[in-house]
């Protein structure tokens, strides 16, 4: 019986953290690209989001050398972990296109996909709600859109019948296109055990590493290209594929990759007190414009009522593209107040914006050989990336198949699903479902707000991906994400993870090196450090 | 669950007034008694405000007319609670309610547990206002915005600075604990702003902390961002007003832990989380009180402490 709470898989691939002596064990450290092996990659993916690590876990069913590096300190850290968290039918989409394509096959495949990597996913369905007349009228356009993308359930509602259903919906609701597919979904869970699953396959995966730029080989056919790091270590790759998402032009730039541009697009979003979940009952959504889908109302997973995203388009590089305002979030509010009463009285315990990967050129770009034989561009992936991550692997499978001559053999012992150890703690609530191996300190609470045990947080910290950072471990284990924002628990915590791994208490970090926890430079003083 | 433990009183929180409540009802002949602290030691807030050299005393003792360390305070208390036998759980917390029954389930280090009760003392405390709730602070989230309690934590238990140049967000008299405690153990003068004109701490209370600090004073400030990558570099109102910082402290507004109340069906305020309360601290049903910081505001430990022991005057008449 696997050990609960905890997964440790045999891991056949190397993990490194490309990150200054002492924030964290000495064994983590990226020091030089001989650790990764002198071997070169055949495939290396840039961009550990939920694309690039979707991808990784596809690939790693095959007998490929294949490694998976990221700037940031964790997977899944930048757009794939601040967005709405919906597992889409693609009932809106525009039909015909890939987007709609690959939306219609994850739609028959998520079930099974959840269940086997242990991602906590909701089907509670979708309302759009219609508030004016002129949307009402829009409703009709919408059903036959979406019988059109084969979602054959999705049908119109009157406001009657959406009030029985949401007794508090807006009383300007005039008639709605319920959803049934609509899911709520883990959105860190995704990537992390899409990684995880990667990395015990034998997938490389080496964080905290941003790429400066690209050697291209110059041989005809096959070209060995090398990649370089920030810091100058040169990695070997027959093959590139550039999943960078927000990074993706800057990247393709040392590639000569063809023309598009990318626009951060800020959504901020209002997080509101578990108390105020049952407000509503399905996800609320406005009749999309021209422009955006809109400020949704819906619960999360976890258990919260969430509003958002507004739609703001910044410029590349824009350094605050993942700020919130108090003119964003006033305006998240009084869109999320268009759909429900009551909404302006819920407690709110945070704000946050994420910045999705708008291209200008489309949705879903994908380009086979791009600016060199063997570099694979994937841009443009924006909302509905969460809900595509296995199907859009599938697609750049096979089309390196063709576009590339990759040529595949399956990995026969290779792993396509986590045990049910693997489910989050907050999911399966450890002491309530008694398994017979849950310790003592599965019953300490460290995050009161969540309770989240001392338990949890060790068995975090020994997951395949060895998470670091505070931020890293409240996406596994929801501590630190509770209405008192880590006001009671951030220190306990952070003495919990430096007594685990022995990393100094005032080299943690938030999310990686420049993020201390306490100012920088401080050396403990052992006589004030009390029992 | 079988063999329920019954009990004539819950007191939820071991802090200032749930050792209040324990004394009083104690001193009144109730029992038997207990206490749930979800941290690992009693004494609440001010147990984290430790004595050492070069320290600075916050803690007002009216009865003997000093101001002393948390330490010293929640010390005096935690042992004449240690005379009261109270059944203590430690590390404990209470996860589920059920009000009509009056039982409770609580989580510890051995397990789940359920009890039966006559009446519950809801001694929560209260936490900062995080800056959502503020409304008027928005901007990068990065390492190093945290809370009074924070200070306290890294400063106390570790000796490390949580901000070499903070910026105090707030002007009560935890906001001036807060800064005199930075800078008496080396942070610069620290920043302190606030939308209102003047600051909330009184004169005389400004005046108490001026051998430490005399913060940076920026009132009527408008809504604020904090600029940054990874850690604060700085904040910046919308009417073009800046101060540099490396961490900011949010300090004051306290919000009441009424989530248990809310949990168990009493009628609360939102989005305030005030309680909405009866004569004799009783919340919207018989059998449910509350005491301290929990009941909204900002109090002293000892005046906690004071609430906790008369409310188990109402619980004894109740009973």
């Amino acid at each position: 019986m696997t050990q609960f709470g905890t997964w440790q898989p045999k891991i056949r691939g190397r993990l490194y953290y490309n990150w200054p002596r002492g924030t964290c064990e000495e064994a983590l450290r990226f020091t030089g690209s001989e650790q990764l092996g002198l071997e070169p990659y055949d495939l290396v993916i840039i961009g550990a989001g939920v694309v690039g690590c979707g991808l990784a876990y596809q690939l790693s069913q095959y007998e490929l050398r294949v490694l998976l590096v990221d700037r940031l300190h964790d997977v899944g850290e930048g757009t794939s972990k601040a967005n709405s968290a919906i597992i889409h039918t693609g009932y809106d989409a525009k039909p015909g296109t890939l987007e709609s394509e690959l939306l219609q096959e994850a739609r028959a495949a998520w079930p099974d996909l959840a269940a086997r990597l242990k991602i906590p996913v909701d089907p509670i369905g979708g309302i759009m709600l219609a508030v004016t007349d002129e949307q009402e009228r829009q409703l009709v356009a919408a059903e036959k859109n979406a019988h059109a993308n084969h979602a054959t359930d999705v049908r119109i509602l009157s406001a009657a019948e959406i009030r029985e259903r949401e007794p508090n919906a807006s009383p300007d609701v005039r008639g709605g296109l319920l959803v049934p597919g609509e899911s709520l979904g883990d959105p860190f869970m995704a990537s992390i055990a899409y990684a995880e699953v990667a990395l015990a396959n034998g997938v490389d995966i080496l964080l905290g590493t941003g790429i400066a730029g690209v050697e291209l080989g110059q041989a005809p056919g096959a070209p060995l290209h090398h990649l370089v790091t920030d810091d100058g270590h040169r990695l070997p790759a027959r093959r590139i594929i550039n999943a960078a998402g927000l990074g993706s032009r800057r990247l393709a730039d040392g590639y000569g990759g063809g023309a598009f541009d990318i626009n951060p697009r800020r959504g901020q979003f209002v997080l509101f007190d578990k108390c105020a979940r049952s407000l509503v009952r399905h996800m609320l959504l406005p009749m999309p414009s021209a422009h955006t889908k809109g400020v949704l109302v819906s619960p999360t997973i976890f258990g919260n009522l969430l509003a958002g995203p507004t739609a703001e388009d910044l410029p590349l590089g824009d350094p605050e593209a993942t700020h919130t305002t108090v003119e964003g979030i006033r305006r998240v509010m009084e869109g999320g107040s268009r759909l429900v009463d009551g909404l302006a009285q819920q407690p709110v315990i945070a704000t946050y914006a994420g910045a999705r990967c708008s291209c200008n050129q489309g949705s879903y770009v994908i380009r086979y050989n791009d600016g060199a034989p063997g570099v694979v561009t994937v841009t443009g992936v924006r909302s509905t990336g969460l809900t595509t991550s296995n199907s859009l692997a599938r697609h750049l499978v096979d089309g390196m198949q063709k576009e590339l001559g990759l040529e595949l053999s399956s990995d026969t012992v290779a792993l396509d699903a986590r045990p049910e150890s693997a489910w989050p703690g907050w999911w399966r609530r450890p002491f309530e479902d008694r398994p017979p191996d849950a310790r003592a300190d599965h019953g300490c609470a460290v995050c009161f707000c969540e309770v989240i045990s001392e338990g949890e947080i060790r068995d975090a910290l020994d997951s395949p991906i060895r998470p670091r950072t505070m931020d890293a471990l409240k996406r596994r284990t929801r501590a630190l994400m509770g209405r008192c924002q880590g006001f009671d628990c951030q220190v306990p915590l952070a003495e919990l993870v430096s007594g685990h791994t022995g990393i100094g208490i005032e080299q943690l970090t938030n999310n990686g090196p420049g993020s201390e926890l306490v100012a920088p430079g401080q050396a403990v003083r052992p006589e004030e450090v009390s029992a | 669950m079988n063999n329920e433990v019954h009990f004539k009183v819950a007191i939820i929180g071991g802090g200032p007034a749930g050792i209040g409540a324990a004394v009083g009802l104690a001193k009144r002949g109730v029992g038997p008694v207990i206490l749930i602290e979800r941290r690992g030691e009693v004494g609440g807030t001010p147990m984290g405000y430790r004595k050492k050299p070069g320290g600075v005393p916050t803690f007002v003792e009216w009865t003997r007319g000093r101001v002393v360390f948390g330490e010293e305070l929640a010390g005096r208390l935690t042992k004449r609670l240690a005379q009261t036998g109270t059944t203590i759980r430690l590390s404990t917390q209470v996860t589920k309610i059920y009000p009509a029954e009056k039982r409770l389930t609580l989580l510890g280090p051995e397990g789940l547990e359920d009890i039966l009760v006559d009446a519950v003392v809801l001694a929560a405390g209260a936490r900062e206002q995080t800056p959502a709730e503020k409304g008027w602070l928005a901007g990068a989230r990065t390492a190093r915005v945290g809370f009074t309690r924070h200070v306290t934590g890294w400063l106390d238990r570790h000796g490390l600075l949580p901000a070499r140049k903070p910026i105090v967000v707030g002007s009560d008299l935890i906001a001036y604990s807060a800064a005199a405690k930075l800078c008496a153990l080396g942070s610069d003068e620290p920043v302190m702003i606030d939308q209102r004109r003047s600051p909330e701490a009184s004169f005389f209370e400004r005046l108490f902390f001026r051998r430490w600090t005399r913060p940076d004073w920026s009132g009527g400030v408008s809504t604020v961002e904090i600029k940054g990558h990874g850690s604060p570099t700085h904040l910046e109102s919308s009417n073009g007003r800046e101060w540099q910082g490396d961490g900011v402290i949010i300090c004051g507004q306290l919000v009441p832990n009424t989530e248990l109340a809310l949990m168990a069906g009493m009628a609360v305020d939102l989005p305030s989380r005030q309680l909405q309360l009866a004569r004799g601290q009783t919340l919207s049903q018989p059998g449910w009180f509350a005491a301290g910081n929990v009941l909204g505001g900002f109090h002293g430990a000892q005046w906690c402490y004071f609430n906790g022991c008369s409310v188990a005057r109402s619980v004894a008449r109740f009973l």
